[in-house]
């Protein structure tokens, strides 16, 4: 203690000091204090050297615009598909063209579950997440609106509670109850409903692309300049730090949210995309947005964080990339459908959650750890 | 060595170098001339998050216990839950008139709200409503309007007609600092449109974005006796700056008690100001408020399944309120937010947003028992002036009085809610007009910072966004 008061009175100032005091003991460590050995400067060279800051910008870069980018680009193509494939239903409403709609709707799902690893920016100080995926559905409300005589127009389900949009509601007409929709069953008005519920949800999906589109708002630029142009990110360690965050935030909720609480209360009424069937598969969407933002790659493979974290740890990296699929795989493990397995398959869901557990305390002990104790340009 | 190469041994350096830079903190008690800045950076003490992300407002306290840690996160799915028309198997009992379906929907992130831009709906800012009291003495509450409560609830379930809504009009203004820098600053306006039923010429009308949600745990925390011995009510010390306690209803004590939270300091506790968001807002009756917002009224559904929320939820949701994690301060070590800090004292800021509070203990949430805080409150009602004045009293706080808002983490709000919209009505645009609407009592201050230099106001900023 006394030794550090006096290094603390000798060296407080400026960092440079510091640095050259801490390079002093390490060549202290290496040689024995006091010595003259010549082995000194290369210690000192080296260790200068490899202090050197992580520039962080092409992570960031191929993350905002290889990963988000993309995932949303490719969230409002396939929102545009479900759009066609509803109004074709709309048009002649025949199980074949309802069937298509439900896989269009399948499809569109994925990349939102996937964007759910960066659940950060736009999609939440617009307002977009709840309009997109709320939950539950006001099913009362829906079956007031379907009863009355209110006109339904992309505009008029918008001015609406965003429990009557979006993804569930849309689940719900196209599925219903236990995936047994028939077509000859869907309403002249619940094809009108959902013809402009759909397109409510394609101009979210819009709005949410153009959000980050560098020619549109660019939120994209906001990330990529991190610590430089950027009005939101001081520093490239504060963006790293939200990348970390969003993959954190999304493990938790699997592990801990929407596997956990319908198994722990053996309860199907919370679980998620119980209309469609589709939990296992929104789940295993939602590990897989975590490996794209952790290998930078969507479409095109981009500078990862993986790159990163194997340059301070390659173990970390082999490790990190092995538990990540493995909890893709053991999720898919799970017999379909989620909502029969949380009562008979309590071993298959428990491994699920297991193995995301896994994945989020990793992310948390180590890689957040590692992203918050670097120096970053 | 290339770019993404991190041997161990160069984290050990940093490791090394963050311990002496963290002696370098902590100030010498032997040296008088060292300024201890050691924990100024820890905002909320041992709460405090290193979080400068869009979760830096919705982070647990790192000091939660594991049992702690998992109440909270009880609250946390009970804050995001988004509330449904009755019959229903999941959170049904929304409304049947309220303002919105969820917490989070209004306190995004655990952060902050802001008016609709043009065109956008009213989503996290309401209105109260009231009629004129004739009791002045302070010791009453807004009136009710007849037909439309205290609050005005602009939302509906299916087939139940919505209170009205609120149109906003700006009037954009200038103000010019003296060293010929003009600042745009707008006025708000506010009508009631499409009432369901007539409404008084008289009714006042006060505007309230959501507040951020972080940190009350350790404003519940601070000993009444420390606040009111802030207080001046009188203004006896000469300094023209008053300080002045509310005392509020309070329904578990059935009597009055000190008002710490909400913009005049109406709510005395947490649970209460929890469960009054639950009852006004999203129409949700609870067992300290069992009785529908809609009572008496046209909307109310008459069906008797109140309370509709289970103290289990109405607790949990308050711990998480309680024991979400306070943010870290940034760039102390920065000259230019040095220079803005002593500006902020020097220009009489300081006087009402105190910068440092001592915890005493608050009952089941040890984490924010006996802590050293950086809230910036005084947590007492001040003149701002006519300019920020309601014209609505609420018991003590007269139409132009206000509570000091807490400054910690207002240089996160853009990250975490992306804007830089404050006040009570969210009209400024940004810190600096924040800084210039201030009145009554910060009219020194106001004036202060006017006749700034330039680079002394951007200073002032810099330490603003610093906390």
């Amino acid at each position: 203690m006394r030794f550090n008061q006096y290094l603390t009175k000798l060296f407080c100032g400026t960092l440079s000091a510091l640095l050259v005091l801490s390079i002093c003991l390490i060549g202290c460590s290496l040689t024995g204090c006091g010595s003259d050995d010549d082995d000194d400067d290369d210690a000192i060279t080296t260790a200068a050297e490899e202090a050197e800051a992580f520039d962080a910008s092409t992570t960031l870069n191929d993350f905002a615009n290889g990963v988000v980018l993309a995932t949303y680009t490719d969230l409002d193509n396939k929102a545009g598909e479900l759009l066609g494939a509803v109004q074709a239903l709309n048009a002649a409403p025949n199980q074949a063209h309802l069937e298509l709609a439900q896989t269009a709707w399948k499809a569109t799902r994925r990349p939102w579950e996937q964007s759910e690893a960066f659940l950060f920016g736009p999609v939440d100080t617009q307002g977009l997440d709840p309009a997109l995926d709320s939950w539950p559905v006001n099913r009362v409300d829906l079956d007031g609106v379907l009863g009355s005589g209110q006109a339904l127009t992309a505009a008029s389900i918008d001015a609406l509670e965003d429990t009557l949009k979006g993804f569930h509601t849309i689940e719900y007409l196209l599925f219903r109850e236990g995936n047994q929709r028939k077509a000859e069953d869907i309403t002249p008005r619940e094809l009108e409903y959902l013809t402009a519920t759909t397109e409510n949800l394609k101009s979210k999906t819009a709005q949410l692309r153009n959000a980050w589109d560098p020619s549109g708002e660019n939120y994209t630029g906001e990330v990529a300049n991190a610590g430089d142009t950027s009005t939101i990110y001081q520093s490239q360690k504060d963006a790293m730090q939200e990348m970390v965050n969003g993959m954190i935030v999304i493990a938790d909720e699997v592990a801990n949210g929407k596997i956990s609480d319908p198994f722990n209360e053996k309860d199907t009424t919370l679980v998620e995309s119980q209309f469609s069937f589709n939990s296992i598969s929104d789940f295993q969407d939602n590990i897989r947005g975590i490996q794209n933002v952790y290998m930078g790659k969507f479409t095109a493979d981009g500078q990862g964080l993986n790159e990163f974290v194997n340059g301070a740890d390659a173990g970390l990296d082999a490790r990190f990339q092995t538990e990540v699929q493995t909890a893709i795989d053991t999720i898919g493990a799970i017999p379909d459908p989620f909502r029969d397995s949380i009562t008979a398959q309590r071993a298959a869901v428990q491994a699920a959650i297991d193995a995301v557990s896994t994945v989020q305390q990793t992310l948390e002990n180590d890689i957040l750890k590692l992203v918050l104790d670097s120096n970053f340009e | 060595m290339t770019k993404s190469n991190h041997p161990l041994h160069v984290l050990s350096l940093i490791a090394l170098l963050c311990t002496l830079i963290a002696a370098c903190d902590s100030s010498d008690p032997t040296d008088p001339e060292k300024v201890d800045i050691s924990n100024k950076k820890f905002s909320g003490g041992e709460t405090t998050v290193f979080d400068a992300t869009s979760h830096a407002f919705s982070t647990p306290a790192p000091n939660l216990s594991a049992d702690g840690l998992a109440k909270h996160l009880e609250g946390d799915v009970e804050f995001e839950a988004v509330f449904v028309t009755v019959p229903a198997e999941v959170n049904p009992g929304l409304g049947p008139v309220y303002n919105n379906i969820s917490c989070i929907n209004c306190h995004a992130r655990d952060g902050r709200g802001r008016a609709p831009t043009s065109g956008e709906k009213l989503t996290s800012m309401l209105f109260r409503v009231s009629l004129p009291n004739p009791n002045s003495d302070g010791t009453q509450g807004p009136v009710p309007v007849p037909g439309f409560g205290t609050q005005l609830n602009n939302r509906a379930i299916f087939g139940v007609p919505p209170e009205g809504t609120v149109t906003i009009n700006y009037t954009e203004g200038e103000f010019t600092t003296s060293d010929g820098v003009k600042v745009h600053l707008r006025t708000p306006s506010y009508e009631i449109k499409d009432p369901y039923q007539p409404l008084p010429d008289n009714v006042e009308i006060s505007p309230r974005v959501a507040p951020v949600v972080f940190g009350l745990g350790l404003l519940e925390a601070v000993p009444e006796a420390t606040i009111l011995a802030l207080a001046d009510e009188d203004d006896q010390d000469g300094d023209e700056i008053s300080g002045k306690a509310n005392y509020v209803w309070d329904v578990q004590k059935n009597g009055l008690s000190l008002g710490r939270f909400g913009w005049k300091a109406n709510q005395p506790t947490l649970i209460q100001q929890v469960a009054s968001a639950y009852h006004d807002d999203m129409g949700i009756t609870t067992s300290l408020l069992p009785r529908e917002s809609s009572d008496g009224q046209p909307q109310y559904d008459g069906r008797g399944d109140d309370p509709e929320l289970s103290d289990e939820i109405l607790d949990v949701v308050t711990f998480y309120v309680q024991t979400l994690a306070v943010p870290a301060r940034r760039d102390l070590d920065d000259p230019v937010v040095q220079r803005g800090e002593e500006l902020f004292e020097s220009a009489g800021c300081s006087g009402c947003h105190i910068p440092t509070l001592e915890t005493g203990a608050l009952s089941e949430v040890p984490e924010v028992s006996n802590q050293t805080i950086y809230p910036y409150t005084d947590l007492l009602l001040h003149d701002m002036g006519p300019g920020l004045a309601d014209n609505r009293p609420d018991f003590r706080a007269s139409g132009s009085e206000w509570r000091t808002p807490p400054l910690w983490g207002i240089g996160l709000v853009k990250v975490v809610n992306g804007h830089t919209n404050f006040l009570h009505d969210g009209r400024a645009r940004g810190l600096l007009e924040a800084v210039l609407w201030h009145g009554g009592e910060a009219e020194q201050s106001r004036d202060a910072v006017q006749g700034m230099s330039a680079s002394d106001r951007n200073a002032l900023i810099a330490f603003l966004e610093s906390l």
